[in-house]
C-alpha cells in the first residue's frame, strides 16, 4: 500500500512514539502553572479557543511529537513536547456554578501554546 | 416446501443510498485513490473490533493491581494483554488512529468522562467505533461546558464534592475511563465483571452496575446552535 | 436525552460555547453546502435503513453498506485523499445544513458524496453513470 512519508515512519514504531527523542528536554514539568497563549491560528490548529488565555497545571507531559499546525502541512522536522494541561471550570467559564468547585477540564497542547503563568 | 421454510427476514430492496455508497467506492478503486485490497483490510479492521478488550482490561485492573499499574503507566502495553497491538491493530499499521492510550482512573473524587470537542477522536482499537452521540456536536460542545447537565441526561447525577473532569481529546493521545468497580460483584470473574463494564462505562457517561449489561439507546439531536456559528467567529479570527 | 428544555441562561451560555470553543480545528474553508443535483436526487428518492429495516422485519441497527463506507473514509484518509479531520468538519457542517434531515448513516454517506464532488475527487456526472451501472448490476436476475 502507498504510504504518506509520515505513515511508512510511523509503521510498526507507533505515532507519536516514532518521534521520541527528537524534541530535546521538555520546558515544563507536572504541577506547573501554565497559561495558553493566543497566538494566531494560521489555517489549521487543535488548540480549542475556549482555552486561550486560560490558567491551568500541567497534569502529565504525554510525549513528543510535530504540532498538529505543522504536521497539516507534512512539516515532521521540528517535534515538541505534549502536556495535558487541568483547568479549573471556574478558570474558562466565569460562570460556572459555584456549587462545583472542583470540575475541571483537561486538555492536550503542545509546548508552543504554553508559558509560564 | 421453500415457503414454509421461514427464513431470517431480510431486506429484499436495493435503496439508493446502497448503490451511491457502492459507486462512490467503485470510482474511487478505479482512479486509483485506493486500492481494493486496502478497501477489504479496512473492512476487516471495522468488523474486528468493539469495546469488549477495554471491559477486559478494565476487568483485570480490577482484579489485578499489578496489571492495574501497568494500565495506568501504559496503556498501550497493558492492552497487548487483552489482544490488541495499538501499533498494529489493522496488521499493516496504524489507519487514522494514534497509538498513545490513557487510561483515566476513577476515584471516590474524581469521576473522568471523555469527549473529542474538535471532532470525534475515540480510542477505537480498544473501544470500537464511537456511538452516534459521541459523534454529535450536541454532546461535543455541551459536555465541556456544561458536564453535569450533560451528565444527568444520561442519568448520571453526581456528588457536589465529586471532581467531574473532562478529558478533551485533541491531540494524539486517547482516553477510556477505569470506572470504579462496583459493590455487590464480590467473587465474580473476569468475564463476569468485563459483562457489566459497558462502552459508556468507558467514555465515562455511565457507572458500571452488576445488573447493567448494556448501552441505552439514545436519541439523536441536533446541536442548538448550527455550526455556521463557528465559521462566523473562524472568519473574525481570520480562518 | 428528553427533549430538552432550554433555559435563557443555557442559551446564552452555549453560544457561548459555540463563540469561544468547537471548530478552531481543520483547514476549516467552509465547504460548499449549496445542493449538488445528483444528490438531492437521491434524497427524494433513497429509502433510509430505519424505513426499510421496520418494512422488512430486520433488527440489524445498520445497514450492510455502513462498514464499507467507512473502510472509503479509512482507505481516503490513510492515502491522503481527504484528511479524517477535514471530512469530520464537512460532515458536521453539511449535517447541520443541507442534510440535517436525513437520518444517519445515510447522511454521513451524503456528507462523504457531497465532500467528494466538491473536492473534485469524483465528478457528479460521472457519479450518476456509475450509480445507474450498479443499479442494473444489483437488480439483474
Amino acid at each position: 500500500m502507498k504510504r504518506s512519508h509520515h505513515a511508512e515512519k510511523s509503521t510498526g514504531k507507533g505515532d507519536p512514539q516514532c518521534f521520541t527523542g527528537e524534541a530535546g528536554p521538555a520546558k515544563f514539568k507536572v504541577g506547573e502553572r501554565v497559561r495558553i497563549k493566543n497566538l494566531p491560528d494560521i489555517f489549521y490548529t487543535r488548540c480549542q479557543v475556549y482555552t486561550r488565555g486560560a490558567e491551568g497545571t500541567v497534569a502529565v507531559v504525554t510525549h513528543e511529537s510535530p504540532a498538529p499546525e505543522d504536521e497539516a502541512w507534512d512539516n515532521t522536522d521540528k517535534p515538541e513536547w505534549f502536556y495535558i494541561v487541568r483547568f479549573k471550570q471556574k478558570d474558562l467559564w466565569g460562570d460556572y456554578p459555584d456549587a462545583y468547585p472542583n470540575d475541571s477540564v483537561q486538555t492536550e497542547f503542545s509546548e508552543r501554546w504554553l508559558e509560564k503563568a | 416446501m421453500a415457503e414454509k421454510h421461514k427464513a431470517a427476514p431480510m431486506v429484499d430492496e436495493v435503496s439508493d443510498f446502497e448503490i451511491l455508497e457502492a459507486a462512490v467506492r467503485e470510482l474511487a478503486i478505479e482512479k486509483g485513490l485506493f486500492t481494493a485490497d486496502d478497501h477489504r483490510r479496512f473492512t476487516e479492521f471495522a468488523h474486528s473490533i468493539g469495546p469488549l478488550p477495554a471491559a477486559r482490561l478494565v476487568a483485570k485492573a480490577w482484579l489485578n493491581p499489578e496489571f492495574k499499574k501497568l494500565a495506568l503507566k501504559d496503556g498501550v502495553k497493558a492492552s497487548l494483554e487483552v489482544g490488541i497491538d495499538w501499533l498494529n491493530p489493522t496488521g499493516f499499521g496504524t489507519p487514522s488512529d494514534y497509538t498513545d492510550l490513557r487510561v483515566l482512573e476513577d476515584t471516590p473524587k474524581v469521576k473522568h468522562v471523555v469527549v473529542c470537542t474538535l471532532c470525534s477522536c475515540y480510542p477505537r482499537p480498544i473501544l470500537g467505533h464511537s456511538p452516534e452521540w459521541y459523534r454529535t456536536p450536541n454532546y461535543r460542545r455541551r459536555l465541556v461546558r456544561w458536564p453535569r447537565q450533560v451528565l444527568a441526561e444520561f442519568g448520571l447525577q453526581l456528588p457536589a464534592d465529586v471532581e467531574i473532569r473532562v478529558e478533551d481529546s485533541n491531540q494524539k493521545c486517547r482516553f477510556m475511563v477505569l470506572p470504579m468497580r462496583p459493590a455487590g460483584t464480590d467473587g465474580w470473574s473476569e468475564e463476569q465483571l468485563a459483562s457489566i463494564v459497558t462502552r459508556d462505562c468507558m467514555i465515562g457517561v455511565a457507572l458500571p452496575h452488576p445488573d447493567r449489561k448494556q448501552d441505552d439507546k439514545r436519541p439523536i439531536h441536533p446541536a442548538v446552535h448550527p455550526i455556521q456559528h463557528d465559521h462566523g467567529h473562524d472568519h473574525d479570527h481570520g480562518h | 436525552m428528553a427533549t430538552t428544555t432550554t433555559t435563557v441562561t443555557e442559551e446564552r451560555a452555549m453560544a457561548d460555547t459555540n463563540a469561544k470553543n468547537a471548530g478552531a480545528g481543520a483547514s476549516r474553508q467552509a465547504p460548499d453546502a449549496s445542493p449538488i443535483t445528483l444528490l438531492e436526487k437521491i434524497r427524494s428518492r433513497g429509502r433510509a435503513w430505519e424505513d426499510l429495516a421496520v418494512q422488512y422485519g430486520v433488527t440489524n441497527p445498520d445497514p450492510p453498506w455502513k462498514v464499507s463506507m467507512f473502510s472509503t473514509c479509512e482507505a481516503l484518509a490513510v492515502h491522503d485523499c481527504l484528511e479524517t479531520l477535514d471530512r469530520r468538519a464537512s460532515e458536521d457542517d453539511l449535517s447541520e445544513t443541507l442534510y440535517r434531515d436525513i437520518p444517519q448513516p445515510e447522511r454521513q454517506l451524503m456528507a462523504l458524496a457531497h465532500t467528494m464532488i466538491r473536492r473534485g475527487l469524483v465528478d457528479e456526472e460521472e457519479l450518476e453513470r456509475r450509480m445507474r451501472q450498479v443499479h442494473e448490476r444489483l437488480t439483474s436476475a
